[in-house]
């Protein structure tokens, strides 16, 4: 029969299938992996569980004294040893045990009817299991997935972006941890395969077939990758599992040979059978425990007193050393050792910790010399099996005399000040940083004594520099007063504007979106285009955003492979230079749709896994970012978040970003394009684009910031700041090298209308509430685009709203974009009247806009003291003063005046 | 009773031609304290710098020795025309605010965490900025150092070095003013203590040099007042004194820097700046001056015919070629202005390094760059801030021998500035002014510290690491500012690890091919986790 490992996806695994010789080898994993390699989830930060069983033994002459440790707090420490001793360091440090859990994964193949068939996929373990999965359709080429139609997802089914579905599994039944999802198939759709992985939420974790995607054959030609389940051939393949060498002696080996299958009773159905198969899966499950060191100097003896305990179960061993002369290097005190101490290799001591008598847990007491500077210590399990201190070794600080009065000093300190609350949770909080980088800094040094593993302790260092940095300047952005973004901001960018092109026009362009998501579907989108630029230009459009011309997986353009095969599904590249020419001609600029997240493979890498480019830019894994696991990249870490669905790409590597400015200045200098629409600029640092401005020196150049607005139950707040600060933060990060589409004024505009609350849209200082409030030279306003509405509807704009949403951004600051869609739709009169407003009035990004009224059914503002506008079906009338009003459009709930 | 064993008459210095880059660290104190005696020998150096000192200090009262031993002889030319910046301490400053004016430490959790990225990439220490107006507040001989104190505090446990700036001037961005009693005593005060311009108006973030030895404070001069200051600062920072406190800087006028406030209008530095010398004092002691040289007419007021705050140089004939600061008048009433800046900095200088003596600090003081119309023969804009020296000679050298006999570091800021951004208009050169006061420097033996100016310049990095790079003048140390939303925001943080890593020969981008052999080596070590490898297991 076929047996089938699986192995669950965890994060080192590209390393070991790059190993050079066949042979592979699994090697131990370890429980503290975590902090190095998994993903951030495995490691609930910040959780201090002490466990509330754990009874601590402390004794200053081998006497049993019982201090009892709350469980709710870190510090609280009752004790009834005697007074004479001094406690100097006291912690408990939360310790995760990660126990493995067997299992199995099923996948059952089942017919109902005739053609109607039905798929569980089905996970043994707890945990919080999510199919991630897609379709082929007959006829598709490559390993990208499709979405299913919509009658086969099941209910609550998520889509992920337009290529894969993520459907939960439920549990079979209370109290049972057997958990399945079931899809339903009917076989005269043109589905001819169906592709899944399965992805832990807990942990992260994706479990993965031979290190590809599941895939389910519906029909008998679909190409074998050696991933098939169920194929009727019975995988013949077999040979192809002798590359995977298991040790079974190996503990953390997570894949085993024993895959059992059943083939089913065989039935004819357009040559599909009925199948169940069993795939045994492992799980690291986190167990919590803590670890409690308590040192205390004794001050008879001025030894140091180390008492270490934990609720670990089993039998644990200390395996320690000393630091001292201000040295952190690991060192054997003199003797005498405690018992149960042996040496190790001449480097370091180890003890066993004593059982407990209620079994829960061992402590251990260490009598150390009164001048060592500290202890320094880590745990160990079993042979495999070492915890330490959330990736570094525990440390215990030994304050030598002369240390302490600093400390009482600085206890003083914060006795004298009068805000004690404030005080004391910050000298709690870093007492904590505190410890961290003692810990950090013994790690790095020992690091470099020893110059292991140069390459993995940069990496977390640099991580963790970053991390800090953001932290730190998150906090000081946010202190520093009277943060008035666009005064500053707009000051700051005067200066760049005189040297360099910069990306963001004259301020006075009107954007028009010159497509939607079926404009594909023609195959002569480009000269269709062509022939509205007449129309377009007259209706007063300055700029013309194009759809994303490379050769792509999907036909709409935004999954690009070949960056140099400028022939599309929307026309040929002759086709596109000739539609830049005559929209050139007719004084409209024209923006390339830019996708530089992620790129799609041309070849597979030696594990099936599609990461090899070809073309032109024929990279290899090292352009792919390391850390999406469905595509073994070599690079580094994104710097942004991933976007699933094909490789993304690590802009961090000089070669990429050399190719890459290449290619915009190609496309500039070939295509003719004036500027760049960015594709999902979340997916990487926005310093690379300013590179790649800097680069291109476009004319106009707007990136795509997308990401959710803040709602409490279901309401969307009325403060947005953080979300466009995550706007105006990414278009700070390009040095104002690229405007970006101001989402937040959408998502509020979708409020205000939809539910009547006017009063949303103006901020509490009395501005916009959008990124044109802050920013608008930068804020490009749109209402809908083709992932928005068209076809696709991922966050439509209230209907029937549409021109009091116009009447918005195309009288108020920023750069509107104006959608294809409503151009060639019932309201083109409409906006063409107020697009000649704009245009007669000499609106532009950086208008001023005065705000005179947001109350619950009306809003209304004045534009450079020139244009007026109301939206809501409230009452507004301009100020019948000096200035001689008179209304300009008119329509359903909103009006705009001017003044003549 | 003070013998100098051996020494230089003039500089208490020789000079031997030998290069060393060795780290001479060692400094015991036996505090003998028996009869009144101290016994404290030290010896120290600066890290790979070319400096030794080694001091034998025996109770004031005896016997003292003392020998500066420096290798920059004025012969020895270093080979090679560049050198490693592995040597170069890196600091960064603290926010000016990072102390509030009750003594509350702004923004604690972004310093504590931005000090733990700094020590991870690898810096090597904090400027911190301990204004006198925050510390003397509310009276005389009150000191509250609580803030600081807490801030030293946190920079000790992160491991970093703390290099404290006395800051005995005020500040307009963040507004931080000079004590309350000062400010009370200068309101009341007939004819001001503060420098005042032609036109009256006081300068209020700084205190006239003319009145270093008046006692204008309370009975007390100035002098004395700073004095008091250091001693305070030394017995509440004892504990950190020479451990994490490793260099203080002094206040030596307005921003810190040694000059006159000639530029009070920020706005508008174009112009030459004005002389500053309206004030009472200064006004008695010119006219006590040309009294003295026999031309009481000239002691009557500054220059009739500068050109004001912001005129061009030229509008006015007094910096024109061949115009009054060429002429008799002007030599004498230059030689005097400048004579007042050369001996503040030497009163607070000799104050400090007496108050400081032996802790293993060493002491700073700031020049500022004043390379507005430096290409101009008459300098305006150094003259106006007082540095000029009579018939042509080098404006910097007497500065210069100040700080050499008071065994104190000069810190140069601006050293990111580059010509070619300058306009061309304001016949600006920082790079040849910068390269004038470090050749000052090193004929008078001067270790140089640097700085980067305020604001964020194009290709300042890159000046920066050309400036440290310079063999012919070895700036062993430099003050990055400063710490603050800008600092880490992620462009400019960005930028600044770069820079480090540039210094630092922090090797990065290598490791794609180093590791590529190592792999199995590192992945088996005990499962591949930092914590295993530091178990020295392997």
């Amino acid at each position: 029969m076929s047996t089938v490992p699986i192995e669950p996806l965890l994060h080192h695994s590209p390393l070991r299938h790059t190993s050079l010789n066949g042979a592979r080898t699994f090697l131990p994993s370890s429980l503290n992996l975590r902090c190095h390699f998994t993903s951030k989830k495995l490691h609930s930060i910040g959780r201090s569980v002490t466990s509330g069983n754990s009874l601590g033994f402390l004794s200053s002459e081998r006497r049993r004294s019982i201090a009892i440790r709350a469980s709710s707090s870190d510090t609280a420490v009752v004790e009834t040893t005697s007074q004479s001793d001094d406690v100097i360091f006291n912690e408990n440090f939360p310790v995760q045990r990660i126990d493995k859990a067997e299992g199995k994964i099923y996948v059952r193949l089942k017919q109902v009817k005739e053609n109607d068939w039905e798929l569980s996929v089905g996970c043994s373990l707890p945990g919080k299991w999510i199919l991630h999965w897609g379709v082929s359709y007959v006829g598709d080429t490559g390993s990208e997935w499709d979405q299913p139609p919509e009658d086969m997802r099941p209910p609550g089914s998520l889509a992920i972006k337009d290529y894969a579905i993520e459907t939960p599994l439920e549990k079979l039944s209370e109290g049972d941890s057997f958990h399945e999802v079931t899809i339903n198939l009917n076989l005269e759709s043109s589905v001819a395969a169906l592709n899944f992985v399965l992805k832990d939420e807990e942990t992260g974790a994706w479990y993965q077939h031979k290190g590809r995607d599941f895939k389910v054959p519906l029909l008998d030609d679909v190409p074998d990758d050696g991933n098939l389940i169920g194929a009727k051939k019975g995988f013949g393949a077999l040979g192809k599992l002798s590359n995977i060498v298991v040790n079974p002696d190996e503990p953390g080996a997570d894949v085993q040979e024993k895959g059992k299958s059943s083939s089913g009773s065989t039935k004819e159905g357009k040559g599909l059978e009925e199948f169940y198969e069993e795939m045994p899966i492992s799980k690291h499950v986190a167990g919590d425990n803590s670890v409690s060191v308590t040192a205390r100097k004794c001050p008879e003896t001025s030894k140091n007193i180390v008492s270490i305990e934990t609720d670990l179960p089993g039998d644990v061993t200390v395996h320690w050393g000393v630091c001292k002369n201000g040295n952190k290097k690991w060192e054997i005190p003199a003797e005498p050792h405690p018992e149960e101490t042996s040496l190790f290799k001449n480097k370091a001591l180890r003890t066993r910790l004593q059982r407990k008598d209620d079994g829960n847990g061992s402590s251990g007491l260490f009598s150390l010399d009164g001048e060592l500077e500290g202890l320094c210590f880590v745990l160990k399990l079993n042979e495999n099996t070492w915890l330490n201190n959330r990736g570094e070794d525990f440390y215990v600080p030994f304050l030598t005399s002369a240390a302490l009065p600093v400390e009482s000093g600085a206890a003083q300190v914060s006795g004298k000040t009068p805000k004690t609350n404030q005080e004391v949770s910050d000298s709690g909080f870093t007492a904590e940083i505190i410890t961290e980088i003692r810990n950090l800094a013994i790690d790095i040094s020992s690091h470099k004594n020893q110059k292991t593993n140069v390459k993995e302790v940069q990496e977390n260092i640099l991580q963790e520099i970053e991390k800090l940095a953001a932290e730190a300047y998150s906090i000081f952005r946010s202190t520093t007063p009277a943060f008035t973004p666009e005064s500053d901001l707009e000051s700051e960018d005067e200066k760049p504007e005189i040297k360099i092109s910069s990306g963001t026009g004259s301020g006075f362009e009107i954007l028009c979106q010159g497509f939607n998501w079926e404009s594909h579907k023609s195959g002569r989108w480009y000269q269709e285009l062509q022939e509205k630029a007449d129309e377009l230009a007259s209706l007063g459009f300055t700029v013309l955003w194009l759809p994303p011309p490379t050769e792509s997986v999907s036909p709409e353009g935004y999954m690009p492979k070949d960056l140099y095969n400028l022939n599309s599904r929307y026309g040929t590249i002759d086709e596109l230079k000739e539609t830049v020419k005559r929209f050139h001609k007719v004084g409209i600029k024209v923006l390339g749709d830019a996708v530089l997240n992620h790129r799609c493979a041309h070849f597979k890498n030696s594990n099936g896994v599609w990461n090899l480019f070809g073309g032109r830019l024929n990279w290899d894994d090292r352009a792919v970012v390391a850390d999406d696991p469905h595509f073994q990249g070599r690079g580094n870490k994104s710097s942004g978040d991933n976007f699933h669905a094909a490789p993304n790409i690590d802009h961090s590597q000089d070669f990429v970003r050399k190719d890459i400015k290449e290619w915009l200045c190609w496309m500039r200098e070939e295509v003719g394009y004036d500027g760049w629409r960015l594709d999902f600029v979340r997916g990487f640092w926005g310093g690379y684009v300013k590179d790649y401005m800097d680069a291109s020196k476009p004319y106009f150049a707007v990136g795509e910031y997308w990401d959710s607005l803040s709602y409490t139950y279901g309401e969307m707040d009325y403060n947005q700041d953080a979300h466009r600060q995550r706007i105006v933060d990414w278009i700070n990060a390009t040095s104002g090298a690229a405007g970006a589409f101001d989402v937040t004024t959408k998502g509020i505009l979708h409020a205000a209308l939809q539910k009547c609350e006017y009063w949303r849209l103006s901020d509490p200082k009395g501005k916009p509430p959008g990124v044109v409030g802050w920013w608008p030279s930068r804020a490009v306003t749109f209402i809908e685009n083709h992932d928005t509405g068209s076809t696709q509807g991922h966050w439509r704009f209230p209907g029937g709203k549409e021109m009091q949403g116009y009447a918005y951004i195309l009288t108020h600051p920023g750069t509107p974009a104006v959608f294809f869609d409503h151009i060639y739709s019932d309201y083109r009169s409409e906006i063409a009247s107020l697009l000649s407003l704009r245009n007669r009035q000499k609106l532009h990004c950086r208008s001023e806009v005065n705000i005179v009224k947001s109350e619950r059914d009306v809003y209304a503002a004045i534009i450079d003291e020139k244009v007026a506008m109301k939206i809501g079906p409230g009452h507004y009338e301009p100020p019948s003063g000096s200035q001689n009003w008179s209304v300009a459009v008119e329509g359903r709930d909103y009006k705009v005046w001017e003044t003549s | 009773m003070e013998v100098s064993v051996i020494g230089n008459p003039q500089t208490k210095k020789i000079y031997r031609t030998e290069l060393t880059y060795r780290e001479l660290g060692f400094r015991f104190g036996s505090q003998v304290i028996s009869g009144e005696s101290r016994n404290r020998v030290s010896f120290l150096t600066h890290q790979s710098s070319k400096w030794k000192e080694i001091k034998i200090q025996s109770s004031p009262r005896s016997v003292r020795c003392e020998a500066i031993v420096s290798d920059q002889a004025p012969f020895l030319k270093p080979t090679p025309k560049s050198r490693s910046l592995e040597g170069v301490k890196l600091f960064v400053g603290l926010p000016l605010d990072t102390v509030s004016d009750c003594n509350n430490v702004n923004h604690l959790k972004a310093i504590t965490a931005g000090l733990k990225a700094l020590k991870l990439l690898g810096v090597e220490g904090i400027e911190l900025p301990i204004f006198w107006g925050v510390v003397e507040k509310e009276a005389p001989g009150k000191y509250e150092w609580s803030g600081y104190l807490a801030v030293a505090e946190i920079v000790k446990k992160v491991g970093l070095k703390l290099h404290a700036s006395l800051s005995f001037h005020g500040s307009k961005n963040p507004e931080i003013s000079l004590p309350d009693w000062v400010a009370k005593i200068g309101e009341e005060a007939e004819g001001g203590i503060y420098f005042t311009d032609r036109y009256g108006k006081q300068y209020k973030d700084c205190l006239s040099f003319a009145v270093d030895d008046v006692p204008v404070l309370d009975g007390k001069t100035p002098m004395e007042v700073y004095g008091g200051f250091c001693e305070s600062f030394k017995s509440a920072f004892s504990d950190y004194m020479g451990n994490t406190i490793t260099g203080i800087t002094l206040g030596l006028g307005p921003d810190g820097e040694l000059r006159y406030p000639s530029h009070q209008h920020e706005t508008n530095l174009s112009g030459a700046g004005e002389f500053q010398c309206y004030d009472k004092h200064m006004l008695s002691a010119l006219k006590h001056y040309a009294v003295s040289t026999g031309n009481p007419l000239w002691g009557l007021g500054g220059p009739h015919d500068a050109p004001a705050y912001d005129q061009q140089p030229h509008s006015t004939p007094f910096f024109s070629d061949g115009g009054s600061w060429e002429s008799q008048y002007g030599d004498f009433f230059l030689t005097w202005y400048s004579s007042l800046l050369t001996s503040h900095a030497d009163r607070v200088l000799s104050v400090a390094s007496s108050a400081f003596k032996g802790t293993g600090v060493s002491l700073c003081g700031k020049l500022p760059l004043l390379h507005q119309w430096n290409k101009l023969r008459s300098h305006p804009s150094e003259l106006t801030a007082g540095f000029y020296s009579s018939g042509g000679h080098d404006r910097y050298e007497a500065i210069a021998e100040i700080f050499a006999k008071n065994s104190c570091r000069m810190i140069i800021p601006g050293m990111d500035l580059s010509d070619e951004h300058q306009s061309p208009a304001s016949l600006s050169s920082p790079e040849s002014l910068l390269a004038h006061i470090k050749t000052s420097c090193k004929r008078q033996g001067v270790v140089v510290s640097g700085q980067n100016s305020a604001a964020l310049v194009p290709g300042g990095f890159e000046r920066i690491v050309e400036n440290l790079k310079d063999e012919s003048v070895g700036v062993d140390l430099f003050t990055y500012q400063r710490m603050g939303a800008v600092f880490f925001s992620p462009e400019h943080f960005h930028a600044f690890t770069v820079f480090v890593r540039n210094m630092n020969q922090f090797e990065l981008s290598s490791y794609d091919q180093a590791v590529e052999g190592d792999k199995a080596k590192t992945m088996s070590i005990g499962s591949g986790t930092t914590g295993a490898a530091s178990l020295q297991t392997a």
